[in-house]
């Protein structure tokens, strides 16, 4: 089986505990020698690498002379802030963090791929899936804190205010597999889009340099930053406005 | 009949930035698919656990329903 090099070494590390533990979970492996898959070693590698870059942030942050590190971090936070308040409204600071470790930690995920010997885990279905997981459970939960058991309103369609009972309630039934139906729509479409975009620009860098190896592949490499950026941007954007549409007050 | 008085705008107290323009506008396109394929795979699960065979048709419809649901929201709420 083919691996990567950072894998590789997980796996010689790691095998026989994470194949056990996964035994005892009744998971069995195709491959108990190499358990842990290219996508999850490049995961934990872009998790100790922001781990490793926020810690070295927070020992090193100052008032008086701020370095570039510190300048570059307060801009991403800056930037995500302006996005979130002018999606959300005043109310949205609470909720900057998630925005931004989403939006920080797609973005390196998305442009590990460039670098040889390393590959996007974004490339991989499972790990967007897992990332629209955590903004799903995200945003139901904020919007759960925000407003209450009345969440569950949302669900019902928009408040008809003088319409008659039996219609309103026959108007929700309709109304509730609509709303769950696209609910679950965001989760299958913030795993598609990113998936697919890294997938698809990994491949055509990969096809054009097996055909002209000099030069032409860069322009896709460009165009592949482009992509790995304006992806992580949309789905942090996305997060924002589900968040805002679970907090927001409709009556 | 035009009215006397022209229409009060709300000023927005700060421009909408063309980036947050762009990110909704291009969710626009995946909306409608999205929904189709999310209502298909919900019914088609269900028919599966209860095997039965008519829920994923339903479950298509409805996803059409939300979709379109979803596309005509966001449209209003972006040109008000």
């Amino acid at each position: 089986m083919e691996q990567l090099w950072f894998t590789k070494i997980l796996n010689h590390l790691f095998a026989a505990p994470v194949t056990s533990f996964l035994r005892t979970l009744r998971i069995e492996l195709k491959h108990p020698m190499a358990p842990i898959s290219d996508s999850f070693a490049m995961e934990l590698l872009v998790f100790a690498f922001l781990l490793a870059l926020f810690l070295l942030v927070r020992s090193r942050l100052s008032v008086e002379s701020p370095g570039g590190l510190q300048h570059g971090f307060e801009a991403i936070e800056g930037f995500v802030l302006d996005q979130s308040r002018e999606i959300i409204g005043h109310h949205s600071e609470p909720y900057t963090a998630f925005f931004a470790i989403i939006f920080i930690f797609i973005l390196i995920c998305n442009l590990i791929g460039l670098i040889p010997g390393f590959e996007s885990p974004t490339g991989v279905p499972i790990v967007p899936l897992g990332c629209a997981i955590c903004a799903f459970l995200y945003y139901h939960t904020q919007g759960f804190k925000h407003a209450g058991p009345k969440y569950l309103l949302h669900f019902f369609g928009p408040p008809m205010e003088g319409m008659p009972l039996v219609a309103r309630i026959l108007l929700a039934a309709l109304m509730l597999p609509i709303e769950l139906v696209s609910h679950f729509a965001r989760l299958l479409s913030l795993t598609v889009r990113l998936w697919a975009n890294i997938f698809a620009g990994d491949l055509i860098t990969l096809v054009f340099f097996s055909m002209i190896p000099i030069g032409v592949p860069i322009i896709f490499s460009g165009l592949h930053i482009v992509v790995a950026i304006l992806q992580a941007y949309v789905f942090m954007l996305l997060s924002i406005i589900y968040v805002s549409g679970a907090v927001a007050d409709e009556h | 009949m035009p009215s006397s008085t022209p229409p009060e705008k709300p000023v927005p107290d700060q421009k909408k930035s063309p980036w947050v323009q762009v990110g909704r506008y291009s969710q626009l396109a995946m909306m409608l698919p999205a929904g189709t394929v999310a209502g298909w795979l919900l019914g088609s699960a269900l028919d599966r656990w209860l095997h039965t065979s008519w829920i994923s048709v339903v479950g298509l419809l409805l996803g059409i329903a939300a979709g379109m649901i979803e596309l005509i929201r966001t449209v209003l709420r972006d040109t008000e």
